[in-house]
């Protein structure tokens, strides 16, 4: 009996052991890539004010590229990003931008209006627009996104891009379980910020 | 009728060491490290790098360490399935006429398939809180019934067990209400820990003290739960061991060890909310109650058997 007792503790203490080393390494291997630094680019938000590459200096943004009109997948897109929105809507360092790729019908005001229209109450949201070459560059060039046929071409991409204003992965905007890694993403990038 | 006799331990065993990798695949956090299903990133053998995904799949979700710890645990499932298939063959051919041998492992089969189909539905539904919990209550329903039937088909060889000892008529109520409560403690648990992530869901910067004083009511619930668990344990000891003529070792010894692994889950149930649910001790803390479960089927099907051969 004393036998059986001792080997099934052995067992145990094994099993524990090699668990513990598991979820160990499970817990260290959320690794976020360093891709590369967003270029310098200059636009204007929906209240009319400049918005930078600067901008993106000490605050964890996700950005994204959508278009007020789109029937497609922005709908859902724009949906995801209210949650991410909502869920850290106590960390002042975590922004959104959207970009348009459609900047001939969203001007100024419609992005202004579609703002209010989604819920965005405060400054930490930026719906941004230039003209369309610029907004192509940057999207080809700088984010290494698709861009060939704007506006319906657009990516379904949300990009993380962290306080030093380097793009760290791109999540796709419109997958549930994606939307829950870039949730432990953005926390851990942030956390490493405040540290 | 040996290889049958084994098999019946061994699907035992390695389902009792299936709770336990699955219990490591939720606190690790693998349990999406497989986007898909039955197979891993639409292959096989899970990738190892980036340029292996298929296009329809988010580079995003490749983590080649949650991968492999997700696909370990779907091929020790099928592994266990395979074990179980086996065991119910065995059951047929040489057990057939024994509907207590028989009934058991078809449903334990039946359930088996059931948990592989369950498993695949937690993939699609993003790791689905009550299906998880459900997933656990069946894993547990499964190793109750390998341990029953382990145990018949002992005693099919081993005619002189029990046959001395007397227990109390009435114990089938109280093993029944002991293996209810300690399944809604089970499921309780499950659910103070789904709970705590569908808060981080909603609010991912939240502060794990925060979290614990907000499931204070479930917290509530499952301590007087506890509480009844240890009296009815220290009760069914005291029955069996003080109260029973010639209790069996097996009965005394199932007892006390019994009254011991509901003090390691009291302590370390405390230990979880002080150590803000450190992983290790959350999947001991679940898999010492699937021993507790399965040692009340023990302790049933022996007073069964007492009941048997004193008639």
């Amino acid at each position: 009996m004393i036998r059986i007792f001792s080997y099934g503790l052995v067992i145990i203490l094994a099993l524990g052991l090699g668990a513990n080393w598991i979820i160990e390494k499970a817990l260290d291997s959320h690794e976020i890539p360093l891709i590369k630094p967003v270029p310098e680019f200059s636009f204007v938000n929906h209240k009319g004010k400049s918005f930078s590459n600067d901008n993106f200096q000490n605050k964890i943004t996700v950005l994204d590229f959508m278009f007020t009109s789109c029937t497609g997948p922005c709908p859902l897109m724009t949906l995801n990003m209210s949650k991410l929105y909502e869920a850290f809507s106590n960390e002042r360092e975590v922004q959104f931008v959207s970009i348009t790729v459609d900047p001939t019908t969203d001007d100024q005001k419609k992005l202004d209006e579609y703002s209010d229209l989604i819920g965005v109450h405060d400054d930490r949201w930026h719906f941004l627009w230039s003209d369309l070459d610029s907004i192509k560059g940057l999207k080809r060039d700088g984010f290494m996104l698709f861009s060939d046929n704007l506006p319906q071409g657009h990516a379904i991409k949300f990009v993380l891009i962290d306080q030093n204003g380097n793009i760290r992965k791109y999540f796709d905007g419109t997958d549930d379980s994606s939307q829950e890694i870039l949730k432990k993403d953005i926390v851990q990038l942030l956390k490493d910020f405040r540290s | 009728m040996q290889l049958f006799r084994n098999f019946t331990l061994l699907s035992t065993g390695l389902t009792y060491i299936l709770i336990f990798i699955g219990g490591m695949v939720r606190v690790a956090g693998a349990g999406m490290g497989c986007p898909d299903w039955p197979k891993c990133f639409g292959r096989w053998i899970p990738p190892t790098s980036l340029d292996q995904l298929p296009d329809h799949i988010d580079p995003a979700k490749f983590n080649l360490v949650l991968a492999w710890i997700e696909y370990g645990n779907r091929l020790f499932g099928a592994l266990v399935g395979l074990s179980i298939a086996i065991t119910l063959y065995l059951g047929l051919k040489y057990c057939s006429h024994l509907p207590r041998i028989k009934w058991p492992l078809i449903v334990a089969f039946c359930l088996t398939l059931f948990e592989g189909w369950l498993g695949s539905v937690l993939v699609k539904t993003v790791l689905n809180p009550f299906t998880i919990t459900l997933h656990l209550f069946f894993a547990l329903i499964i190793v109750m019934l390998l341990v029953f039937v382990a145990q018949e088909v002992y005693y099919i060889n081993n005619t002189e067990s029990e046959i001395h000892s007397k227990y109390p008529v009435g114990m089938k109520s109280l093993f029944t209400i002991m293996a209810i409560i300690l399944l809604a403690e089970v499921v309780l648990g499950t659910e103070i820990r789904g709970g705590l992530e569908m808060i981080r869901k909603e609010n991912p910067m939240i502060d794990s003290q925060f979290l614990i004083d907000m499931l204070g009511p479930f917290k509530y619930a499952h301590s007087i739960l506890g509480i009844l668990i240890t009296i009815l344990s220290v009760i069914n000891w005291f029955v069996l061991v003080k109260i029973s003529i010639k209790p069996s070792s097996l009965m005394v010894q199932t007892s006390t060890l019994v009254i011991i692994l509901i003090l390691f889950q009291i302590v370390s149930g405390e230990v979880l909310v002080f150590l803000k649910f450190m992983p290790i001790i959350q999947l001991f803390h679940l898999w010492i109650a699937s021993w507790i479960l399965g040692l009340i089927s023990v302790q049933y099907v022996a007073w069964q058997r007492s009941m048997i051969t004193n008639d």
